[in-house]
């Protein structure tokens, strides 16, 4: 082959692995900051604990799947985090209502580190790994190229995911609804909707997906005792530069840092940590108010 | 009605100066009587706790006053603390400073690394800048782990102090010393405190905790409502800075942990439960947190508790233990009145 | 003093304003704004203290644009408004917040402000605890600090009764005249507008309709068709 051809196809296949990484990881991320973002637009709220619930997943998906394998787990923890979400509402959420929105997150932030603190009590504090089932596992060759299967799925989960987020925002009377409040708070309760149980819908499924999240990880990153730090970090990271509140711009900004935090680690390893924080300050410069039209300046 | 009227007649110069003179000598006095009574009757140990309580009561101090004049919670306290002794044990080994100038150099970048940072978040309503001081915070922590910087800052080993010099006439190694350190740690405690009392009866703690209330109000009645915050921010990361500077001449090492959530989060509790409003609940919350923390010996424990502490002092007790002491004595005294 | 081009202000693919002109002198002059609801009074008011960027068009004050300027800007110049939602300090005591606004804006005539919204039996009283038309008043009072030359006011009657809104009419009425200002009210409580502004503008859906003395407007067809219009 002509060196000419050879080096545009070699650049093509780094191109496209970039993007096909971007994706695996902003498919994680999508699934947990939508649930953030949807919490906050509804309620004002943000949970500073989301990460720990994310890490709950994991840790029981591994639990799980040691003992029935990885589809149950991926079964199993939704719904039992659902639950989760659904006692946090009953027991954390509603009581503190008529609190101010920053005592309310200080709260959330003082259980998730209560949470995090009862999973390293039970499961030590060295990182585990999960392996893939075995449909997931390998390599398929898709055009020359070699990609894990695994990092299919989870776009396929990522892209599921956002695909049913948006069928809900559009279609539905509840999603309307949220919509509307997120974008202007001061929008009263509309009739017909009851907004304590929708209330208690989001709130149980942004932490049945944190969990999905969770499973989902066990085999793409590590499951580790730090993981609901970084997690939450990132999460709140891709919530500001999304705007409080927007939904969509919490997508965009999750496939935003997803690409940004590949590209850095290919492109700038010795940074690549640091990558997202300085991906946040030019977007904090640029745009006080994140890209979407949320609620972060006061 | 007239009882409000009869109770703010006291607010009249005359009682004002008695009350501002009164607070003077108390402090001075407790200035004083402080720094020397324990070295003689408590022993090595204590005063080593004592003094990490009152540079964690110093820390606390920053993020009340943040949190009760601005409304603002910053979380990211610790990689001012830590990334103060970065600065200086950098300072000292790499840079050959002297160790005041060191301090000095270390200072003056921490208030610009504040002021710029502050630039860009302290316009965010509440939620977005507690959520981005982490951030920040994190990233702090991340900066001094990256293996590029690892013959600076030691990674995650941490650096050791080359401690020689002196600083205004103090030989280094003084610092090290506990009785002394706790003379030293308990001064600038007091006077740290005072100040931010003193701030938050002034003019800009006035506007601080007017534009915490109606932001915009004050915007349509002529204040530039971004200065006064920034302002807020950066005097309170110098103080962080001022505490950090303190552990690093007693401690002679830094490393990652001092940087990490888990010191912001510690600051926060002790916060709490202190008592923001007022200097003196921070100053004791750090007191009983590090002394609580000795007791609860395991990592895992303290961390345990301070989630707990956070959700029951927000949750129950939210004027913390000052706070709810000196109501309880306002409600006994106007008992007492009333029969 | 007040000159306003062509101005538009659309919220997304809502026009809340289309092309509104209009042109307030100084001295004395009370200008009452009014028109059924979703005219657009509101954000007329918001565009010209700066509240709101319009769209297009241009905001002249005293010959000079200050389309751009900060609101901010716009108070330390001498406009200001008050708010049709009572905008106070709710922790502070009356006196603390006129005494804040009044050291910042260099005005040491307090007592004035304080006797023209009559507040002297409130001062020492957390803005929180008094009546709501008390607290209407303060929001007022905060405006009035600093000599302004344009007052804008946003609804001063809104949840105040009919006698409680006349009467702060007449004093604002008294107030414009005595200190040569000029004053702009959006107002929805016709009859107090008609009994004290000297002139008054009408919008409808967004557009200027008239722009006349109280009676004229009264009588005009297109002013009554437009209530009507709503109404019906």
């Amino acid at each position: 082959m002509p060196p000419r051809d050879a080096s545009r196809q070699k650049s093509a296949a780094v191109i496209a692995l970039l993007i096909a990484n971007s994706l695996a990881l902003a498919s994680l991320l999508i699934m947990l900051s939508s649930g953030l973002a949807l919490i906050y637009g509804l309620r004002d709220v943000i949970n500073f604990g989301h990460g720990a619930i994310y890490m709950l997943g994991a840790y029981i998906g591994y639990t799980i799947a040691l003992v029935g394998g990885f589809w149950l787990a991926l079964f199993l923890v939704p719904i039992l985090l659902a639950l989760l979400g659904i006692v946090f509402e009953y027991l954390a959420l509603r009581p503190l209502q008529r609190r101010t929105h920053i005592e309310v997150a200080l709260v959330t932030l003082g259980l998730g580190i209560i949470l995090g603190q009862i999973i390293i009590f039970f499961y030590g504090g060295e990182a585990r790994s999960v392996d893939a089932p075995k449909i997931l596992s390998g390599s398929i060759t898709v055009l020359n190229l070699s990609y894990p299967v695994y990092r299919l799925f989870l776009i396929v989960m990522g892209l599921g995911s956002c695909a049913l987020l948006a069928l809900w925002l559009r279609c539905t009377p509840s999603g309307l609804y949220v919509r509307a409040v997120s974008q202007d708070p001061s929008v009263a309760r509309m009739m017909g909707i009851n907004a304590d149980r929708l209330s208690l819908l989001v709130t149980s499924l942004s932490t049945a997906f944190a969990g999905i999240a969770g499973v989902l990880a066990g085999p793409y990153l590590s499951i580790d005792p730090g993981m609901d730090i970084t997690m939450i970090v990132n999460c709140l990271i891709i919530v500001v530069i999304g705007g409080t509140g927007s939904i969509g711009g919490a997508i965009v900004a999750a496939l935003l840092f997803g690409l940004v935090q590949v590209a850095g680690s290919v492109f700038l390893p010795n940074l690549a940590s640091l990558v997202p924080y300085i991906l946040l300050m030019i977007v904090l410069l640029i745009a006080p108010g994140g890209i979407g039209r949320g609620r972060v300046l006061s | 009605m007239t009882g409000d009227l009869q109770r703010t007649a006291t607010g009249a110069p005359g009682g004002q100066l008695s009350r501002i003179s009164l607070v003077l000598s108390g402090g001075a006095i407790a200035l004083v009587a402080g720094a020397l009574v324990p070295t003689y009757l408590a022993g090595d140990f204590v005063l080593r706790l004592g003094s990490e309580g009152l540079l964690l009561g110093m820390l606390a101090l920053s993020v009340a006053f943040m949190m009760n004049q601005a409304g603002l919670v910053a979380l990211g306290a610790a990689s001012i603390y830590g990334g103060a002794g970065y600065l200086f044990a950098i300072g000292m080994s790499d840079g050959g400073l002297t160790p005041a100038v060191a301090l000095c150099v270390g200072f003056l970048v921490i208030v610009a690394y504040a002021a710029v940072l502050g630039a860009l978040i302290v316009r965010t309503n509440p939620l977005a800048f507690m959520m981005l001081t982490l951030a920040a915070g994190e990233m702090i922590s991340h900066a001094v782990l990256l293996e590029g910087l690892r013959d600076y800052t030691g990674g995650a080993d941490g650096l050791v102090v080359r401690m020689n010099g002196s600083i205004l006439g103090i030989d280094v190694a003084e610092f090290a010393d506990p009785a002394r350190f706790w003379s030293l740690a308990w001064i600038v405690t007091v006077l740290v405190g005072l100040a931010f009392w003193s701030l938050g009866r002034s003019r800009l703690g006035a506007i601080l905790r007017a534009v915490r209330e109606n932001e915009e109000r004050m915007r349509f009645s002529g204040f530039n409502t971004f200065v006064p915050r920034l302002v807020a921010y950066v005097l309170v990361n110098a103080v962080a800075a001022i505490a950090g500077f303190l552990h690093v001449l007693n401690a002679g090492f830094v490393s990652p942990e001092s940087l990490g959530l888990s010191v912001s989060t510690n600051a926060l509790v002790a916060a709490l439960m202190g008592g923001i409003a007022g200097s003196l609940g921070p100053i004791l919350g750090g007191l009983i947190f590090s002394f609580a923390q000795d007791e609860f010996g395991a990592r895992g424990l303290t961390q345990l508790l301070t989630g707990v502490a956070i959700v029951l002092f927000i949750v129950v007790f939210p004027r913390g233990v000052v706070g709810g002491v000196s109501s309880a004595l306002r409600r006994f005294g106007s008992r007492r009145e009333m029969s | 003093m007040l000159k306003i081009e062509k101005l538009s202000v659309s919220y997304g693919s809502l026009r809340a304003l289309t092309g509104v002109d209009l042109e307030v002198g100084g001295d004395g002059v009370f200008h009452g704004v009014i028109g059924p609801n979703g005219a657009g009074k509101s954000t007329l008011l918001d565009a010209i203290c700066g509240r709101r960027r319009p769209t297009s068009g241009i905001v002249r004050y005293r010959d000079e644009d200050i389309t751009r300027r900060s609101v901010t800007w716009r108070r330390r110049h001498g406009m200001a408004r008050s708010f049709q939602r009572t905008s106070i300090f709710q922790d502070l005591t009356i006196r603390e917040q006129l005494e804040l606004v009044a050291q910042h804006l260099g005005d040491d005539r307090l007592d004035d402000v304080v006797e023209v919204m009559d507040l002297g039996a409130y001062l020492n009283q957390r803005a929180g605890r008094i009546a709501y038309g008390v607290q209407r008043r303060v929001d007022v009072a905060l405006a009035l600090i600093g000599r302004p030359r344009l007052l804008l006011m946003d609804e001063p009657g809104a949840g105040l009764s009919a006698a409680e809104t006349l009467r702060l009419f007449q004093h604002v009425r008294d107030l414009v005249r005595e200190r040569g200002i000029a004053a702009i009210v959006v107002e929805h409580d016709v009859d107090a507008v008609f009994a004290c502004c000297s002139t008054v503008t009408v919008l409808d859906l967004g557009r200027h309709l008239a722009t006349g003395t109280p009676e004229a407007i009264r009588a005009d067809h297109r002013v009554i068709a437009a209530y009507l219009g709503t109404a019906a």
